[in-house]
């Protein structure tokens, strides 16, 4: 077992940081920008600062580097100071995925005695039974699938941990809940961690206020803060683009889709892109379409790489799977019933009013997203033509 | 109208004569309480907060309001009409449970409708016009005892089969009335519980009423031609069940049959229903070994087993009303209080007085939420004001049916009642 010293240096979000670490967490934030980076240790941290914000422009999944050492926190105490003071979702969310999905791996190398020591420490009604109990049992033909566990959680905790997941695995309803407590892996209570500790990263700061401004400046102060937040600062803009547009529609070579999406489509990536959790008709629906555009397998997965709890293999079953059986996506109707159409909200003409078809000559309803699609191009190309036509009569 | 003045009269009379009666509610003074009064138009005075019971008292003694609300949630200042000041701290978890939310039988005795736009009308529950499909409807509905005895059972099924054996829920946490009407409510009260969020209370409830489960996860395979099931030692749902469909196959031929094609819940076609009869045996001893399960039936595709399936867990399920349970702002009758449809009392129960609870023929003094039956026998003389009145049969005794201008001379009980339903007036 590693004693509690260390697995803070490990997580450094956990509660013990407080008691063990009094010296550096309790600080007053300036007090401690300002000592850190006049310390010997400057350098080191803003190397490794810096890393970790290249790791997440460079869309890798996972930091290059995670030390265990007392840096670590320093890394993560900063971390947040910096995503508070850039104030911009779409990097936050990036930063607070490849973060967390980095603890979620290294938790997932501890030993049951450090598992039991964090989950106490988070004050997590966590039990430890000696006997491992098997929870699940899948049967198929002479194949026996065989879940057991040592680990149980209390059900407030799991649902503290869980309620804001949406995803169907995660339910209740679908977990072995047993007296007050959810039979659970390990791997299955650090997947909740992993969320946790994404949302300990996005401190959500919606207005900026003149404290705010007060603070920052104050930070700005101490120069070499200020150093490393504007080389930060300057890549992330010239990095923003790429990543507000990495998901490229252009399904036919050169061709550019990405105005021809309808509402519902448009909304599921603008999730994604800010690093969203998606929930499970979310994913369906956006793999479907997209499938049904015959989009890329490469680029529909991509599409899911900034989720945060995405899984590159995972979803490159899941990828395969669904082009092999070739599933319509949802219809309006039942995008509706999900509440995922956003007719309304994007104000979509086609959408709302619908269009007129020739052929029957009466007024018709999108029932379909794709429907919508072949609608749009019609309507543009129209446009392109009267524009072109118009660029003509004026030559 | 006269017959607001005298119902006020007698609910102020009974908050007199019963002051002791009237239960404390646990941290009262943190409560919101809300009323509403005896108006033409109705309407909620709400954001009140009484420091002592006295002062509560005192309140429906002078005004005998038509019905008596307070908070499951917990405030700093309950009075307070701005949600942000009123320093929210928590809240009980309450299920409601009431015959008004679910299809019971009887209500195509009791349950009368009227359409506002053709005029047709009918008994049983609709929710818009079968004749012109619109939903400008006037319900009368009704009570019976075996509606309230659905109630019943689910609230019991709730406790035992849910709140105890999977939630570890302690019984002693537990508080439970009838409503008054046509149901019941169950509240917890719990320091942790408190705490949950309206997300969180999500959860609680869709593992309560099975909403959202994924016959996948829990292990329903498709395997070429075979379809396999739910193994015995899947914890949770798969094995609740499976318990259900042991049940079920455990009855006869006949009762089988009329179960499984009722249009109301299972609607199973012919086809299925045979092969599952002839299957029947083999079946049961799949479902209770452990290493079988290999469900498949001649015939059977995966829909039909989605739709079995589905309709095995609205079996299980509790029928609750589901936004009651995860707002966090909500009041809920108070218990020992009058109910204005009715008449009768919210009853505060013990888990254990619910199994002879019978809420139209209490023999317990204490739990009858019957209240007004004079001990000398009155005699009273109404005259109907609606068209047509179910029958209505409280403590033994059979009223009813009426037609409108039915001039009808009850008991001071049977009175108050059809005042409260506003289907007669005095004369
Ligand atoms: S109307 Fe259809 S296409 Fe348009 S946003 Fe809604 S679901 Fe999508
Ligand atoms: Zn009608
Ligand atoms: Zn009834």
């Amino acid at each position: 077992m590693s004693d509690i010293y260390d697995l803070v240096k490990r997580y450094p979000w956990l509660p013990s940081l407080k008691t063990y670490y009094s010296d550096i967490a309790l600080k007053n934030p300036l007090d401690f920008i300002s000592e850190i980076f006049s310390s010997n240790k400057s350098e080191e941290l803003e190397s490794r600062v810096l890393n970790l914000f290249n790791d997440a422009f460079n869309k890798i999944e996972h930091l290059s580097e995670y030390e265990l050492d007392e840096i670590n926190i320093y890394v993560y105490l900063i971390l947040r100071i910096l995503l508070y003071i850039i104030n911009d979702k779409i990097l936050s969310n990036r930063i607070a995925n490849i973060y967390s999905k980095t603890t979620y791996n290294e938790l997932n190398k501890e030993n049951e005695y450090n598992l039991y020591y964090i989950y106490q420490d988070l004050n997590l009604k966590v039990i430890y039974e000696e006997q491992p109990f098997v929870y699940k049992k899948f049967v198929v033909k002479e194949q026996k699938e065989i879940f057991k566990t040592n680990f149980k959680i209390s059900f407030l905790d799991y649902l503290k941990l869980a309620s804001n997941l949406k995803d169907e695995y995660r339910k209740l309803v679908n977990n072995a809940l047993l007296q007050g407590y959810v039979y659970i892996k390990p791997e299955n209570i650090n997947r909740l961690l992993q969320e946790h500790v994404r949302k300990k990263l996005l401190i959500q700061n919606n207005e900026v206020s003149s404290d705010f401004e007060k603070f920052k400046e104050r930070l700005f102060e101490i120069h070499e803060f200020k150093k490393l937040y504007t080389t930060i600062t300057k890549i992330w803009e010239s990095k923003k683009e790429e990543f507000e547009y990495s998901i490229d529609i252009t399904f036919k070579e050169g061709k550019d889709y990405s105005g021809i999406l309808p509402p519902c489509i448009k909304e599921i990536l603008s999730k994604a892109q800010e690093g969203q959790n998606l929930v499970h008709t979310e994913r369906l629906f956006i793999l479907w379409f997209l499938n049904s555009l015959k989009y890329p397998e490469d680029k529909i997965i991509n599409v899911f790489s900034t989720l945060p709890d995405f899984d590159r293999e995972k979803t490159a079953y899941q990828v395969k799977y669904a082009m092999k059986k070739g599933y319509t996506p949802y219809s309006c109707k039942s995008l509706k019933s999900y509440n995922l159409c956003f007719a309304n909200e994007y104000k979509d003409p086609i959408c709302l009013e619908g269009y007129y078809s020739r052929m029957q000559d009466e007024q018709k309803f999108i029932s379909h997203p794709l429907k919508y699609i072949e609608v749009k191009e019609y309507r543009d190309s129209k446009k392109l033509k009267k524009t072109k036509n118009q660029s003509q009569d004026q030559k | 109208m006269k017959s607001f003045e005298y119902l006020k009269r007698r609910f102020k009379e009974y908050y007199k004569d019963n002051k002791e009666k009237i239960p404390l509610v646990s941290l009262f003074d943190q409560r919101e309480f809300g009323f509403i009064p005896w108006d033409q138009q109705i309407r909620m005075i709400r954001h009140m907060g009484f420091a002592t019971r006295d002062n509560l008292i005192k309140h429906l003694i002078n005004n005998g309001p038509r019905h008596v609300y307070s908070s499951g949630s917990l405030y700093l200042n309950p009075e307070n009409k701005d949600m942000k000041n009123k320093s929210y701290l928590g809240c009980d978890i309450i299920i409601d449970i009431d015959v008004d939310h679910f299809y019971t039988p009887c209500k195509e005795d009791h349950d009368i409708w009227y359409c506002k736009e053709c005029g047709k009308n009918g008994k049983g529950m609709v929710e818009k016009c079968p004749n012109c499909k619109k939903s400008k409807l006037k319900k009368l509905n009704w009570i019976c005892e075996k509606c309230l005895n659905v109630a019943k059972k689910e609230i019991i099924k709730l406790i035992y089969d849910f709140l105890i054996p999977d939630f570890n829920i302690d019984i002693e946490k537990m508080k439970i009335a009838f409503s008054g009407h046509r149901g019941y409510h169950l509240k917890i009260e719990d320091n942790d519980l408190r705490t949950l969020s309206s997300d969180e209370r999500r959860e609680i409830i869709d593992y309560i009423t099975g909403e959202g489960i994924s016959y996948e996860i829990l292990g329903l395979r498709k395997m070429g031609d075979n379809i396999f099931g739910f193994s015995r030692e899947t914890i949770g749902w798969s094995q609740k069940i499976n318990r259900k469909i042991e049940e079920i196959l455990k009855k006869t031929n006949i009762e089988i049959e009329t179960l499984l094609s009722d249009k109301r819940t299972f609607n199973l076609n012919k086809n299925f229903i045979e092969n599952l009869l002839n299957y029947k045996n083999n079946f049961l001893n799949i479902i209770e070994s452990d290493n079988m399960n290999n469900w498949t039936l001649v015939n059977s595709n995966l829909n039909t087993w989605y739709k079995f399936l589905g309709a095995i867990v609205e079996e299980i399920g509790i029928e609750v009303d589901v936004p009651v349970a995860i707002d966090i702002h909500r009041l809920i009758r108070y218990p020992g209080s009058l109910h204005g449809k009715t008449g009768f009392k919210v009853q505060e129960l013990n888990p254990n007085d619910l199994d002879d609870f019978n809420p139209l023929d209490e023999q317990t003094e204490k739990l009858d939420p019957i209240v007004f039956v004079s001990k000398v026998q009155t005699i009273q003389k109404l005259e109907i004001i609606e068209s047509d009145v179910p029958a209505t049969k409280i403590k033994g005794e059979t009223f009813g049916p009426y037609k409108l201008g039915d001039k009808i001379e009850i008991p001071h009980h049977i009175a108050v009642f059809l005042l409260c339903k506003g289907v007669a007036k005095s004369i």
